[in-house]
């Protein structure tokens, strides 16, 4: 059941690259004005979507547990998780930094992980919503997401600078992990076709 | 086939809209999601090409010159942008220092120097086949250009350091700065729609010509 006045249940088309209409009737399979492949939704969306999801769920796991760098001060290592980095910033006084942090690398990916699982129950099972509101949704996690590179950019700085005799930053295991939940988030979040919402709905 | 189109449809909802035909300064937003569809901008074209040549030359600076200088107990250290990534990659992260290198150096050079290209050969009208996959090129870049997410870490990171040791800032942070501000403003102010239009057209005349 599409609803009437999507275009695609009028016969059109929109190229996902450069946004020109085609009609279905022409059965282009590329576009007359970019060439780009012509798909009426994202191909697989959903499957798509769950797969990079699923997989960033898992790689959330080791990117919370494992130490994200480690100080080496005269010999002793002090590691420090995500939560923990965040902790010692609040504590030293720096409020408004670690509520920076905090919002970067622990709320955003996790209600990002939360907010695309919802999307693609939605979807799947044609929930009734106010899809105007979940597609707003969609666009606030498809805003936010890159933002969570924050704490990657800053190991690579501190790494960088903090590199004396006697007092060393090191790259953790958990770098890797978050660096990749960012990213696969991302990817999910850009495979997710927003309107596949808007086609479930009966009543518009 | 290459009359400009009837329609429009709405990215994010589907609709099938008439076009709107906003004026300079005015919005256009889809009636039924919301989503931003069009805000023309004046001379887009000419604008694109000046800052993205000013991006270009600023992209250097950026990231040759010492961003952030560091002393602490007597010794000495500065950081520029690939000298973080190599210090990641000699750390044995080399995934995490292969996506640091891309969206901070490889991804906004590629951005800009693709608009660079595409508004100059817009500006001087000059067809070229190849114009039509650097805007899509363009188009999917957008999202992993995170110079800004940077400028944040290094105001993070510069906080973080502060109470043990003394930072001092280079002129590579300046022209990093400066080059973040032109990329937004570079970003913001691309209509994609009329540089598709134009592209058509010249693409159009280049056949008729021959």
């Amino acid at each position: 059941m599409r609803a009437k006045s999507n275009a695609l249940s009028q016969g059109f088309i929109r190229c996902h690259d450069c946004g020109y209409l085609v009609k279905t009737a022409e059965r282009l399979s590329s576009c007359p004005r970019c060439d780009s492949h012509l798909h009426a939704r994202h191909p697989h969306s959903l499957q798509r979507s769950t797969a990079l999801l699923l997989s960033s769920f898992l790689l959330y796991i080791p990117a919370n547990i494992f130490p994200i760098m480690i100080v080496n001060q005269f010999g002793a290592g002090e590691p420090n998780t995500i939560a923990g980095g965040i902790v010692e910033l609040i504590d030293s006084g720096m409020i408004p930094i670690g509520m920076l942090v905090l919002v970067a690398s622990i709320l955003v990916p996790s209600s990002k992980l939360i907010g695309i699982s919802l999307l693609l129950l939605c979807a799947h099972f044609r929930w009734q919503v106010n899809a105007r509101r979940w597609t707003t949704m969609y666009r606030i996690i498809a805003f936010v997401g890159r933002w969570s590179m924050l704490d990657i950019f800053m190991i690579s700085i501190l790494v960088d600078l903090v590199n004396f005799s006697g007092v060393q930053i090191i790259a953790g295991p958990a770098a890797t992990a978050f660096a990749a939940v960012v990213i696969l988030t991302m990817f999910a979040a850009e495979h997710f076709d927003p309107r596949l919402l808007w086609d479930n709905q009966q009543n518009l | 086939m290459n009359r400009s189109p009837d329609y429009h449809a709405c990215p994010e909802c589907d609709l099938l809209l008439k076009p709107a035909l906003p004026n300079v300064g005015e919005k256009a937003h889809c009636p039924r999601c919301g989503l931003l569809l069009l805000r023309p901008h004046k001379q887009s074209i000419e604008r694109t090409f000046a800052l993205s040549i000013a991006g270009f030359i600023l992209f250097f600076p950026a990231n040759l010159l010492p961003m952030v200088g560091i002393s602490m107990m007597g010794n000495a250290n500065t950081g520029i942008l690939f000298s973080g990534v190599l210090a990641l990659f000699n750390d044995g992260m080399e995934a995490v220092a292969v996506v640091v290198f891309l969206a901070s150096i490889l991804f906004p050079l590629l951005h800009i120097s693709l608009s660079l290209l595409i508004s100059g050969h817009l500006y001087f009208n000059r067809a070229n086949r190849y114009l039509v996959h650097w805007m899509r090129w363009m188009h999917h870049l957008d999202e992993w250009v995170m110079l800004e997410v940077y400028m944040l870490s290094i105001i993070v990171a510069c906080v973080k350091l502060m109470s043990i040791a003394q930072l001092k800032f280079g002129w590579g942070l300046y022209a990093f700065v400066a080059l973040i501000i032109i990329n937004t403003l570079l970003t913001s102010g691309l209509d994609e729609e009329l540089f598709w239009e134009r592209i058509t057209q010249l693409r159009n005349r280049k056949n008729n010509a021959s």
